[in-house]
């Protein structure tokens, strides 16, 4: 379920650009000092948690040009070592390491040993981020289980279906250090609207998969699903979303953002939506951002 | 209080008319009619007095005398005590407590339940819940402003709102800023030759 929280490239500043890349550069950097090398897994997502992070502090951070791992021969700007990139790259290896653990008892055999493999590497880095962060680290375990009960009792509700992801969204964004009550509680929200949106994204990404392999997923029981349905699917995910996002919108307008708004800016207002539109038209995310922008060109 | 300039965010040689602009932008984000009875309200509501209070106190400092804006009152509620108790559990953010007194009245469902249950799933961002409980409450007693704003708000999520969306889906849609049709067009010319006509003159010699 990552990767749903991305940038709309071609609406971006070209500077704007730059920062977003040097950050994401700089966290694929920050994730090798938990001892995590495989970089395949970095994702969107939790780029645009250090970009929050740092549109709320205002602390010194430093761009510099170096080398990285997947681009020996070019230097590319990349962000220094701070605490926003530390924060990001900890609850990624917490989130990467349930996504595998969950894995693990999927039923197809490739994907078991797949998961297995990956998880026991994983693991120190998973224990180092959760000893950095203890009361997070606690929050998504528990939520985590929250998740496996809801998909147990095959909850017909999307909005309680949705909501382990959007609490642990929550808990991350929440415990984001350092913030004063205020901004906490807007950051709380927005967490709990963004696991939503990434849970019904997901959920709608994967509706024509469950419904071959007979998985749980919420959409496949609602009224008029049941034979998987995907136009009243369709419908229904997007009625969601947009309640979704309208009410993350109304959340953000609150949050005082000291920099780096433009990128957020863009990733919020056009970023989730454009992702969404992708996963319904069922098309590659990166091909249907691109032909929208032509289209509107 | 910090500086009511940095509060519009404006220059503090801003004219009369950039101060009015920025004010009315983000008087249009915190409004409590656009944001609603959410469990962040109270930063909105804090927000937009701190907002009306810069924006006062610039107008005082330019003319000498303060000007009246626009305030946001609280409205009155009726109804019966225990719902008034509710809509208090609600507002203290003891949305299980709201819920589960909402739960024990089984008869008597009425245009008010349906709010305040939409109102405690609306919290807990349980938003399709919150759409249907909130669409009910419309249907059972559509003259109720407080439900409307409720309803009307999601309904603009619904149709791709966002608030503060610097370009926002509505201003592309034409019929909704009053744009020009080929079919007003004509439409004006004929009502324009009309007029004339009546003058003694003739726009359109044809007809």
């Amino acid at each position: 379920m990552f990767g749903y929280i991305r940038p709309c490239k071609p609406q971006m500043k070209i500077c704007d650009y730059e920062t977003y890349k040097a950050v994401y550069c700089g966290l694929c950097k920050e994730l090798s000092r938990f001892g995590f090398i495989s970089r395949f897994t970095l994702s969107y997502d939790f780029a645009f948690l250090a970009l929050l992070h740092l549109s709320v502090n205002d602390g010194k951070t430093n761009i510099s040009r170096q080398r990285c791992m997947a681009h020996m021969l070019k230097k590319s700007y990349c962000m220094e070592h701070c605490e926003e990139l530390t924060y990001a790259a900890a609850m990624m290896c917490i989130s990467i390491y349930h996504k595998l653990s969950d894995d693990k008892s999927d039923e197809k055999f490739a994907k078991k040993i797949a998961a297995l493999g990956l998880c026991g590497a994983i693991k120190g880095a998973y224990r180092k981020a959760a000893a950095m962060y203890p009361e997070t680290a606690e929050k998504i375990s528990e939520y985590m289980k929250l998740q496996a009960e809801i998909e147990s009792e095959k909850c017909t509700s999307i909005d309680r279906a949705a909501e382990p992801s959007g609490l642990i969204t929550a808990a991350i964004l929440s415990g984001i250090p350092s913030c004063d009550e205020n901004t906490t509680r807007i950051l709380e929200r927005m967490g709990y609207l963004l696991g939503r949106y990434v849970y019904i994204t997901d959920a709608l990404d994967d509706a024509e998969e469950d419904y071959k392999n007979k998985n749980y997923n919420p959409f496949l029981l609602q009224e008029n699903c049941e034979n998987c349905n995907m136009d009243e699917i369709r419908r229904i995910a997007s009625d969601s979303v947009n309640f979704t996002l309208g009410e993350l919108a109304n959340a953000y307008v609150l949050l005082d953002t000291k920099r780096m708004k433009p990128i957020l800016d863009n990733i919020i207002y056009k970023g989730l939506p454009v992702t969404f539109n992708g996963v319904v038209s069922g098309e590659k995310i990166k091909k249907t951002i691109k032909k929208q922008e032509f289209e509107r060109i | 209080m910090s500086d009511p300039y940095k509060i519009l965010g404006v220059k503090p040689d801003a004219n009369d008319n950039e101060i009015r602009e920025a004010y009315r932008k983000l008087a249009a984000k915190y409004h409590p009619d656009v944001q609603g009875q959410g469990p962040l309200s109270d930063i909105a509501k804090t927000k937009m007095s701190e907002l009306n209070e810069a924006f006062d106190r610039i107008m005082d400092i330019r003319r000498g005398s303060g000007i009246p804006t626009e305030e946001y009152t609280q409205q009155c509620h009726g109804g019966n005590q225990l719902f008034a108790e509710i809509r208090r559990q609600i507002q203290l953010g003891n949305l299980s407590v709201a819920d589960s007194m909402l739960e024990k009245i089984e008869t008597d469902r009425d245009a008010e339940w349906s709010f305040l249950k939409g109102s405690v799933c609306y919290a807990r961002g349980w938003l399709n819940d919150a759409y249907h409980y909130f669409s009910n409450a419309t249907k059972l007693n559509p003259e109720n402003s407080e439900y409307r704003a409720a309803f009307s708000r999601m309904q603009a999520s619904k149709n791709g709102n966002m608030n503060g969306n610097p370009d926002n889906p509505y201003r592309e849609n034409p019929s909704i800023c009053g744009g020009c049709s080929p079919c007003d067009l004509c439409t004006d010319l004929i009502c324009a030759d009309c007029c004339c006509e009546c003058l003694g003159g003739d726009l359109i010699p044809c007809c």
